[in-house]
């Protein structure tokens, strides 16, 4: 009996002895910033350091005032919107496209995977180039056809589009892998049901293929959402931190911390913005829940 | 045995190595990437034949120059012993005491009366003419206009211009006089383009690019005083400058409306553009390559009133290293003030001094076809706001020349949220009473 709680106690020791360490890790490498960084919000703290002080909840006051702060959260949601949607529907029907037989499929898939499997940074900057109006290689196409010459990076209509372009060149691939991953888990006994039952293509593209395969894209939406939401190498590659056309979340989150060293004010801009995200999350997340139960309750 | 005292002796050498090399002095600058950078190293060999001490130039990309800069301060100990600071550091640098006062040394190092006054005031002394100073000269730079001679001395070009506009093609001394022959080199189907001035969006482009139009049109940022902003930046009179400059786009290349210093010298490298605004040290790439295509003018004055935007940069020497490392520092600069060595100095591409006497001798207008302009145009210089506050004045004025430039909002729209802004971080930085 004695030597069982013995063995009990030890394994307990074991049990925290094992978990110990990476919890450790996780409190002083997470934990610990993220409770820092609220006190920080609340402070006049300076990036170069020295003495700082509390400013009550004057940086949060900042936030909500100044037209900067809510013009980079309109261009984030807009830039996200459009880039996801976009990136989705081209996606998906790529996907569908490639989802049959196909000569050379695996070169074609390879070939469409390959931007996103390059760092974002040198795309920007090689995008940068491409799209240059003068010298750029896009525009002398376009002169040699004897068609307009956009300035792409400069125009003020044009710049915000521009970088939305290399996302969506960027970013489509991965939409269509997770759509052709979902499009080839729908069992093909049921579009054999649906073909003896003389369903139309229309018909089971929206009543199969759409709702069956909605579950992973959402995934990949939320995913996709997630990432365009922290754009910022492209913004920084194409037109700096501090354009107002294309300045994002974390573009001016980098002018305010790395450039003005206002560490208190970004940290406060910061705790704004991830309560948005996470209210957004959870009503994304709750959505993509319910469709789930509906798709299961759904009779067979 | 024998084998032990080979290896005892193999480690003693490696000890007496090491020690040695510890002994080794240097002293480490960290600057931007450019032909002056370059032009340093170079001399710091000359500084290490004659006392022994070795000088390291870290070279880092202008886009990112500012940011590791200061955030290498945010360290106990800054990797650089010395750092070429642009001038609107200095007032951060000074106040959060990260560059080490030079007051009592600098005056004994070096002949103050000898550096340019316009030099000292912006490049060294932190308030302007207060006396005290946190920085020694180092690059002494100033903005010009750099033009295509065989346009200009072209005698169809000639006669065509005088036909014209009833005068001789020369170069312009006023910014109407400019703007005439912009207009009249704008030839966008024979791909010729009249001007490129300096609107860039990154660091500061654009507003070093606007400043010689605020001051010409009689204009200011501010009251260095009280540090008062509005009726200053957003006057009529700065309105008018903005407009002014915003109608000098209609002759740039494409894309003129964002051109930066790089995308500058392009445009004139490619033989497209007829006048183009850039700081000097671009300019010997371009005699190089051009030849005596070129010539160069002062940017020119509205009336009476001329401004030219300063680009130079100081030594500073961070309190974040030893004393020892900090003697070794003004052992170096005091050396690099010497008139021999800025003699030779000068003779590196790009690399310009703010020496009075020889910015006055025939042998410096002589040296380079610049030279002659450069010198004349330090008079007329002066700068951005250099206060502790200074990057986030940038931000702002930035921000909004270039919605003005992009038609966003309009020249008055832009200069009064330019002059709101800047009155709100001057108030909240204690400056503005």
């Amino acid at each position: 009996m004695v030597n069982s709680a013995k063995r009990g106690r030890r394994r307990d020791w074991m049990k925290y002895g094992f978990v110990g360490p990476a919890l450790v890790l996780l409190i002083a490498m997470n934990v610990f910033p993220l409770i820092y960084s609220i006190f920080l919000s609340f402070t006049n703290a300076d990036l170069i350091g020295g003495d700082y002080e509390s400013r009550g909840g004057l940086n949060y006051k900042v936030v909500f005032l100044a037209a900067k702060y809510a013009g980079a959260l309109r261009t984030t949601a807009v830039f996200v919107g459009l880039a996801v949607g976009i990136e989705l529907v081209l996606g998906f029907a790529l996907a569908l496209a490639l989802k049959g037989r196909l000569l050379l499929k695996p070169v074609v898939l390879t070939v469409l995977l390959v931007p996103m499997m390059l760092p974002q940074a040198v795309m920007g900057l090689y995008w940068k180039l491409v799209l240059n109006g003068n010298y750029g290689i896009l525009n002398q196409i376009l002169g040699a056809l004897h068609l307009g010459q956009p300035q792409w990076i400069t125009d003020p209509a044009l710049k915000f589009f521009s970088i939305l372009m290399i996302d969506v060149w960027m970013w489509t691939p991965f939409m269509m892998l997770i759509a052709l991953a979902s499009l080839n888990a729908i069992p093909n006994y049921i579009y054999e049901a649906a073909a003896i039952d003389r369903a139309s293509k229309w018909t089971v593209f929206r009543r199969i293929t759409l709702p069956m395969s909605a579950p992973l894209l959402g995934l990949a939406v939320l995913l996709r959402a997630t990432d365009a939401l922290k754009q910022f190498d492209l913004v920084m590659a194409v037109s700096g931190p501090n354009d107002a056309t294309t300045q994002t979340l974390s573009a001016l989150l980098y002018q305010v911390v790395f450039r003005d060293g206002k560490v208190g004010l970004g940290a406060s801009y910061s705790y704004v913005v991830l309560v948005l995200v996470i209210a957004l999350a959870s009503i994304f997340i709750r959505y993509m829940a319910a469709l789930q139960k509906k798709q299961k309750e759904a009779p067979a | 045995m024998k084998t032990w005292s080979v290896r005892l002796a193999f480690v003693a050498l490696i000890l007496m190595g090491h020690t040695a090399y510890g002994q080794e002095k240097s002293i480490t600058i960290w600057w931007a990437q450019w032909d002056p950078a370059a032009g340093l190293q170079e001399l710091g060999k000359d500084f290490e034949k004659e006392t022994g001490i070795a000088v390291k130039v870290h070279q880092i990309p202008w886009p990112s120059y500012h940011d590791q800069v200061f955030l290498n301060f945010g360290n106990k100990q800054t990797d650089f012993d010395i750092v070429v600071g642009d001038s609107q550091w200095i007032g951060r640098g000074a106040t959060r005491g990260l560059y080490l006062e030079l007051t009592d040394w600098l005056p004994q190092a070096v002949d103050i009366s000898t550096i340019h006054p316009r030099a000292a005031r912006y490049l060294c002394e932190y308030p302007a003419g207060s006396g005290k100073f946190f920085a020694a000269p180092c690059e002494t730079d100033a903005m010009g206009f750099v033009y295509r001679k065989d346009w200009f001395e072209d005698a169809a070009e000639k006669a065509a211009f005088k036909e014209k506009y009833g005068r001789e093609l020369t170069t312009p001394d006023t910014w109407d006089e400019f703007r005439d022959i912009a207009e009249f080199f704008q030839r966008p189907e024979e791909k010729r383009y009249g001007c490129s001035i300096l609107a860039g969006r990154g660091y500061d482009g654009i507003t070093m690019g606007f400043q010689p139009f605020l001051w010409s049109w009689g204009a200011s940022w501010g009251d260095a005083q009280t540090y008062q902003v509005q009726g200053h930046v957003n006057s009529p009179a700065a309105v008018a400058g903005l407009e002014f400059m915003k109608s000098l786009l209609e002759f740039t290349p494409p894309g003129g409306n964002m051109a930066d210093y790089f995308s500058n010298n392009d445009v004139f490298l490619n033989g497209s553009t007829a006048m183009v605004l850039d700081y000097f040290p671009f300019y010997p790439g371009i005699v190089a390559s051009m030849g005596d295509k070129v010539d160069f003018f002062m940017v020119p004055a509205k009336g009476d009133k001329r401004g030219i935007s300063l680009g130079g940069q100081g030594f500073s020497i961070s309190t974040k290293i030893s004393k020892e490392q900090q003697e070794l520092a003004k052992q170096f600069i005091a050396w690099f003030e010497q008139v021999r060595v800025q003699k030779k100095w000068i003779t590196f591409p790009g690399s310009f001094t703010a020496n009075t006497e020889l910015l006055a001798s025939a042998e410096f207008a002589e040296a380079a076809p610049f030279n002659a302009t450069f010198a004349a145009s330090l008079d007329y210089l002066q700068d951005f706001w250099n206060v502790p506050v200074y990057n986030e004045l940038l931000a702002v004025s930035q921000r909004y020349l270039g919605e003005a430039l992009d038609g966003v909002k309009t020249p008055k729209e832009a200069l009064d949220h330019i002059a709101e802004e800047h009155e709100l971080i001057m108030l909240e930085a204690g400056l503005l009473k």
